[in-house]
This record gives structure tokens, sequence and C-alpha cells, in this order.
């Protein structure tokens, strides 16, 4: 078990680091660095966690998108930056890069190949790949976008103002 | 209607105008967009109806206590997504309200925000080539996989900002870039470079990936901007099957 846990906080890091690449890629503030590597970290080890405790990908990349959503609320109230500074790139370390690639590949082979032999066990590995993929794009997608939907009417700093004045 | 009112809605207009397609090409969702340019034309003491779309932004501004008005349209840019913008015009926003800024003070705040530099470059490509390091290792790549990723993935972002320099369609730039990386990453397949290349192979690539444009197309699908979505989707589609282009001539020229 002490393995299992190193070996998760290992990824947590490597998530934030991945988290930080687009984060600059994209330009964001200085001073939101630093909750987007913790951001990412977090996603990324929910996800890991919650497959850990064989919980499907795409409903464990769900959960971890989620927890990125709502800590960009709270993060937006503190940094007065809009949420989608930090979550877009927090959730990017959950693309599904490698069923995309074996998707990919699946189709070049399906594209070139006579339907007979391997071409059925290629389809099916394809189409498996292929609706992984999909899947989790739009859980990722929903995931972020639902906490933001739920905390807010119009911007999460009006609810702050409103709070205040009661 | 007096002309100097006319005047003044004029300056107003041009001002959200300028909000507007900043925030549209830097990688706001329209909803953001619709709200930031509402706030700002309210608190200055003006009605603003908008037209959003993804290449350019129609409005009408109209006095909240009088008749003069003006509509005019202009052509958003097509932008890379640029975060501290997006985030400078929100903070913007929120102190056109609180400090009561006037049109002058807000362009001049606009000017300065616009002129914020980037990341400095050698920065932006470590970094990214970090980030793709963290995706091999995240799929199970180790040792020389990942220095070949953080190669390859250096390399491919350079190839994709010189190209991007040189005006190259946007979309072309993304093929050049996937191929160019995966070219790198390709040859260690090729050499049979440590014990799993193809780790680095399906990871080089990965920095393209769109993920503003899907992320957006999504949050436009559910506030309602269903035809701005379906724009953004298609776009973010385009650059996966660039990729993928990219991807396939590395590896139809390597046989793998």
């Amino acid at each position: 078990m002490v393995i299992d846990i190193l070996m998760i906080l290992e990824k947590g890091i490597w998530f934030g680091f991945a988290a930080l690449g687009f984060a600059v890629l994209f330009n964001v503030p200085q001073r939101t660095l630093l909750i987007v590597w913790i951001m990412g970290a977090l996603g990324g080890m929910t996800k890991i966690i919650l497959m850990q405790c064989t919980i499907e990908i795409v409903i464990a990349t769900f959960a971890g998108a989620s927890l990125v959503g709502i800590l960009s609320v709270f993060a937006a109230h503190n940094k007065h930056t809009p949420p989608l500074v930090f979550s877009i790139p927090a959730v990017i370390p959950m693309i599904p890069g490698a069923f995309a690639y074996k998707m990919m590949l699946g189709l070049i082979k399906l594209s070139g190949a006579e339907p007979s032999g391997t071409y059925y066990q290629t389809l099916s590995e394809t189409t498996s790949n292929g609706l992984k993929t999909i899947f989790i794009l739009l859980a990722l997608a929903v995931g972020v976008a639902i906490p933001l939907l739920i905390s807010r009417k119009e911007t999460v700093k009006r609810i702050k103002h409103k709070s205040d004045s009661i | 209607m007096n002309g100097q009112n006319i005047q003044k809605v004029k300056e107003v207009e041009e001002l959200l105008l300028d909000v507007g397609t900043l925030l549209m090409s830097n990688g706001a969702s329209t909803g953001r967009v619709r709200i930031t340019v509402n706030r700002i034309a309210e608190a200055l003491g003006y009605d603003v109806e908008l037209l959003i779309t993804s290449r350019s932004l129609m409005l009408t501004v109209t006095e909240e206590n009088g008749s003069a008005y003006t509509s005019s349209v202009r052509r958003t840019p097509p932008h890379g997504v640029n975060f501290r913008i997006v985030s400078g015009i929100s903070r913007l926003s929120w102190r056109v309200i609180e400090d009561k800024l006037t049109v002058e003070q807000i362009n001049q705040d606009i000017n300065r925000l616009t002129a914020l530099p980037y990341y400095p470059r050698l920065v932006v490509l470590s970094l990214v080539a970090l980030a793709g390091t963290s995706f091999c290792r995240l799929f199970g790549g180790v040792g020389w996989e990942l220095l070949i990723t953080f190669a390859a993935t250096f390399f491919g972002l350079f190839i994709r900002q010189e190209a991007l320099k040189m005006r190259f369609n946007p979309y072309l730039a993304v093929v050049f870039a996937s191929f160019g990386a995966s070219m790198i990453a390709g040859l260690s397949v090729k050499l049979g470079i440590g014990d799993a290349p193809e780790h680095a192979l399906a990871t080089s690539v990965l920095f393209l990936i769109p993920g503003v444009p899907l992320i957006n197309s999504l949050t436009d699908l559910i506030d309602g901007n269903t035809l701005n979505r379906i724009v953004r989707g298609v776009n973010g589609f385009i650059i996966a099957f660039a990729i993928a282009l990219g991807l396939m001539f590395a590896m139809q020229i390597y046989g793998i």
C-alpha cells in the first residue's frame, strides 16, 4: 500500500508539471502558476485514486475534472481571475492522449487493410479506443463546466458581493 | 440627438469593440465576452446589444437616458490564446464599476494590458517540453523515452512558433509541428532506443491538443451559444486532424 501512495504522489507531481506547461503556453498571469500546478496535481491524483478503486476511467476523469472545476471557483475568488484561467490548463493533463493515439493508429491501419483476418479485431479495438477518447473528453469538459454553472448565475464575483451585503 | 452625445457614444462603442474582440480572440468563452462587455457598458451608463460570432463582433450601443445610438461591426483577429489579457480585462471590468473609471482611463488600461509581455521564449519552450515529458511519464515512459519526448516537444513547439511567425496557416503550422516532433520521437522507435519507445511517439505531439477550443466549445454549448459551440468544436476537430496528419506522415516515412 505504501508503494501505491508513493506512486500516486509521483503521478500527482507529473500531472502538476503537465498543467504548468500548458499554463505557460496560454500565458496565464504569474500569480496563478502555483495554483494551476496544485490543481492539476489534485485533479490528476483524484482520477488515479478512483481508478485504483476499480472505477471506470470515464467516471474517474469526470470526478477529477469536477474537483478542478470546484477549486477553480474558489481560486477565482481569491486571485480575481476568471475560473477558466485555472481550470483549462489544469484539466488538460487528463486528456486521453494514449487512447486517441491508439485510435489514430487503428484508423490508419483500417484505411489501408482489406476486411479479412485481423481486420475485425483492429476494428473492435479502434472502436473501443475511439469511444473512450470521446467520452473522456466529454467528461472533462462537462466536469469542469458543471461546478461553474452551479456556483454562479452570471459571475463568480457577484456571489461574493451578495454574501457581503447580507 | 446632438453631436456631442453621438461623439461620446462612438467612443464607448470603440472601447466595447476593443474589449469584446480582445476577449474573443484570446480564448474567452462567448458567455464571458457578453458578460464583460455588458458590465462595462452598464457601469458607463449605456445599453448594449451584442452579436458575437467567432470571427466578428457586432454591437449596438444606446444611451441609457437618451436617444443617441450607434452600431458597428468589427472583425475578430484570429489569435493565439492569451489568458493574461482575459484575466486582465475581467479585473478591469470590476474596477470600472468600483472605481468609476472614465473611458480614457479604460483605454489606457487596455493599452497597458495588450503590451504585457509573454513569458520568455526559452521558458515557454522548456516548460512545455517538461509538460510533454510529464505526459510520457504518466503513460508509463521511463529513462530515454522521457528525454526523447522532451527534445521532440521542444523542437515541435519551436517549429510551430516559427511557422506562425512566417504567417503560415495555423492548421498547417500544427501539421508542421506534429510532423517535426514525431520525426524525432519516431527515430527512437525506428532505432529501438529504450524499452517502449512508442510512449515517446504517442506523447510527443500532445502539446498541440486543442484544449481551449474543445472546453470552450462545451462551455458555449451549456450556455446556449450553439452556433459558436459548433464553430469552436469544428476548429478543435480540424486541429486534432492536423496533428494526426503530421504524425501519419512521419510514421509513413519511417514505415512504423
